[in-house]
């Protein structure tokens, strides 16, 4: 039992260990921004700077006052990151960008260019976590999702995507979103809690979504 | 006409006019004044479009949504003398919005002619400037009137409509309802009509103020953004929009007073190569099965890969020899990966073709435009994204006998899935499993429930028992041909019934509801407490002929 979770070799600087462990090979110079309070064991010398003042400028809009959701860790060695079982996906952008639900977020090269994005018309969903970071460049992100996430292609026809902002997770970046409320008006009497907004996804990309209505970002909730 | 400034003018049914000839001011207070002994009334406006359609349903403004976005309509509650009351402001109303119908429903049975004489008046500057009484005569076994409107016709005119509706608050909104089509409007300018700007007032148009004559002075508004209402609003803030990547400012050095305290003997001088893991533990040849991990990244240790040992991948116990470099680079690593999309790959989604389609354990994807197009009903809420032209409607308020056990508030809402397009579904991260039905029957704990066709018959059924939570197991009986999409929490266990089969009530899933047997009298209700358990729990029996099954799933709820 012992032997059989072993960790494997390194073949890449991300990986996946299981369904819901990420494994990032560490090494000087290639500094990595991570959730803080995701990191759940590491090997060999890392260095955690919980508080990096380039996040702070950065992430303002993402900050309540308390400090910075991300990290930046650097060294050498390996490094185990989580985020309270759910899933972890690593995506390595060539020169490509993606958004990511923050809550959503797990790790990023640091090298990349990223930002906190809002989402024009999507302002009233600030309140519930939904603010996006945006990330481009070569290098490796890794997301996370309640569930087995399915990515889903936008750019069919004429039709748009709508996702519910909750089970929302990922995106890339170049899709144009507005909110969208496609429920009768009857929904709000009797206090319609479903679907009532949407984000709509029009153009050419994809859009992935976890099978939960469960944004709770719980590294920032449990601290 | 009317020089009405210092009168009311009383309207009767029918009756219209232009609201610049009574008043001057465009900050309107209307009053709705209808009672009758033992009922309940709501009473509400819908901005309705050139159409005569609640084109956009923000702009229904009622009991649960109190006023529209820009807060030109709100609702102020009951004060100065009447039941309720809106502010209504005409130069902020978007042009979209062309009638406001106020409308009066009874909250539950009843009807109007039961209704005592009551009213509908408009006050501008605290002046009662057109008012319109009706009385239960009117009416007979209406359940909603629509009581006046004020519209744009040119220019904004108030119309006293008295008109009776036979349907309660639903149908009212069935009646101007409509899809509701888009996003937000980008903040509304001011009504392009010759608004006056409203700020100072020209003349002696008034301001907004409820009308006096109530017991006490009436209190300004509470929602309302600043106590003097005649001020221009001010315009919503500009959130600070940083959108764009920017890069981020250079790095501060690496603070090392933040670095985590490490465990003692790795604290090497930083910039040496750091021999990984000290000393071996003093016991060295771990026991079996306890072959401490290998470290990955190592460059194939001396006296490596030895076959067939535990670690599939890795050569055994190498922990580095003291004083050998570690090696937690990856000096081969390709500097680039694959790319975006082949990260994403296994992650997508499944080809189209099937009316209902696993996407994964946890996520199910119906297509609407197969089998006919026949509707889906869903748990409400479990929709995560949909792509082409989708119709939700809730069912649920309406449909209480059927769907919901109204108990202790635990109710499952459904809404209805119709058009063409493809719906995915998953709830709280569930495991969905697809149970096709050809003309046998189903009964499925409405909890677990997640979607089902609507062909299939379904029919809600209460099971009782002391120390169920709720007081009852609800269950829905599926029979037809269709699909019920089935959520557990974990993986469930499937089990032929047999004489003696038991489940607990907070782990049952489903069971087949096959031949003759009748859930009902197939479900006898145990109580059986176990060794510190409070007692509470519910035991199910069932019963039924060979081929008959329970689901349990690995939960209780």
């Amino acid at each position: 039992m012992i032997a059989g979770y072993a960790p494997t070799p390194v073949a890449a600087r991300m990986e996946n260990h299981g369904s819901s462990m990420l494994k990032v090979a560490m090494q000087t110079g290639q500094d990595l921004f991570a959730r803080t309070g995701s990191m759940i064991a590491y090997e060999g010398f890392v260095q955690y700077e919980p508080n990096p003042p380039a996040v702070r400028q950065m992430a303002s809009a993402w900050l309540t006052g308390e400090s910075t959701p991300l990290m930046k860790c650097s060294g050498d060695g390996l490094l185990y990151l989580a985020d309270y079982g759910a899933d972890v996906v690593c995506l390595n952008l060539d020169n490509e960008s993606v958004s990511v639900n923050g809550t959503n977020l797990l790790a990023f090269d640091a090298h990349l260019q990223w930002g906190v994005e809002r989402v024009k018309g999507l302002a009233k969903f600030a309140g519930q976590g939904l603010f996006n970071v945006g990330v481009s460049g070569n290098g490796w992100v890794a997301i996370t999702s309640r569930g087995t996430p399915i990515v889903v292609d936008c750019g069919s026809g004429a039709d748009e995507t709508y996702v519910d902002p909750d089970a929302l997770v990922a995106w890339s970046s170049g899709l144009k979103m507005k909110a969208k409320r496609s429920f009768k008006a009857s929904s709000l009497i009797g206090r319609g809690s479903g679907e009532a907004f949407q984000i709509g996804f029009s153009g050419q990309g994809f859009v992935v979504v976890q099978p939960s209505e469960d944004s709770t970002d719980r590294l920032r909730v449990r601290g | 006409m009317g020089e009405g400034r210092t009168m009311a003018r009383e309207f009767q049914r029918g009756h219209k006019a232009k609201i610049s000839d009574l008043t001057a001011g465009t900050d309107l207070y209307v009053g709705v004044q209808i009672s009758a002994p033992g009922l309940t009334f709501d009473i509400s406006c819908f901005g309705l479009d050139a159409d005569e359609k609640l084109s956009d349903d923000r702009y229904f403004v009622f009991f649960n949504q109190p006023k529209s976005p820009e807060e030109s309509i709100q609702l102020l509650g009951a004060q100065a003398g009447d039941a309720e009351s809106f502010r209504v402001t005409l130069d902020r109303i978007p042009a979209a919005v062309q009638r406001l119908s106020f409308t009066a429903t009874i909250d539950g049975d009843g009807q109007m002619s039961q209704i005592a004489p009551g009213y509908i008046r408009l006050v501008a500057g605290g002046e009662e400037v057109a008012r319109y009484a009706f009385s239960g005569a009117e009416f007979s076994t209406e359940r909603a009137v629509m009581l006046a409107d004020i519209y744009l016709k040119d220019v904004w005119r108030f119309a006293a409509v008295g008109q009776g509706f036979d349907g309660g608050l639903a149908a009212l909104l069935r009646n101007f309802g409509g899809e509701v089509a888009e996003d937000e409007p980008a903040a509304e300018p001011p009504a392009p009509q010759s608004a006056p700007g409203f700020a100072p007032p020209s003349g002696p148009a008034p301001g907004f103020a409820p009308p006096a004559g109530g017991p006490t002075p009436p209190p300004a508004p509470a929602p309302a953004p600043a106590p003097s209402f005649g001020g221009p609003v001010a315009p919503p803030q500009p959130a600070p929009d940083r959108s764009g990547f920017t890069p981020p400012p250079g790095a501060g050095g690496l603070d090392i007073h933040h670095a985590p305290t490490m465990v003692g003997p790795l604290a090497t001088p930083p910039g040496q190569a750091p021999p990984f893991g000290q000393v071996p533990p003093p016991a060295a040849p771990p026991g079996p099965g306890m072959t401490p991990p290998p470290f990955p990244g190592q460059p194939g240790p001396p006296g490596a890969s030895a076959p067939g040992n535990p670690f599939a991948q890795q050569p055994p116990p190498g922990y580095p020899q003291p004083g050998a470099p570690a090696n937690y680079g990856l000096p081969s690593m390709p500097a680039q990966g694959p790319g975006l999309a082949v990260g994403m790959q296994k992650y997508r989604e499944a080809p189209t073709g099937q009316r209902w389609t696993q996407q994964n354990p946890k996520m199910m994807r119906a297509d609407l435009s197969q089998a006919g197009g026949q509707p889906v009903l869903a748990r409400q809420g479990s929709m995560v994204l949909y792509q082409g032209k989708v119709d939700f409607g809730y069912k649920g308020a309406g449909f209480t006998g059927r769907i919901v056990g109204n108990m202790t508030g635990q109710e499952m809402q459904l809404m209805r899935c119709t058009g063409n397009g493809q719906v995915f579904f998953a709830e709280n991260a569930s495991y969905l499993h697809p149970v096709e039905l050809q003309g046998d029957a189903l009964c499925v704990s409405a909890e677990n429930v997640l979607a089902f066709d609507e062909s299939l018959q379904h029919e809600v059924r209460r099971i009782e028992g002391h120390g169920i939570p709720g007081g009852a197991l609800f269950t829905m009986q599926f029979q037809g041909t269709g699909t019920v999409i089935v959520k557990t929490h974990g993986t469930p266990v499937v089990l032929p019934v047999t004489p003696t089969t038991y489940a607990d009530s907070n782990a049952i899933v489903a069971w087949s509801a096959a031949a003759q047997v009748i859930v009902s009298s197939q479900v006898r209700l145990r109580r059986s407490a176990y060794p510190g358990h409070s007692g509470e729990t519910v035991n199910l029996q069932f019963r039924g002929a060979p081929g008959n099954f329970i689901v349990v799933q690995p939960y209780e709820v």
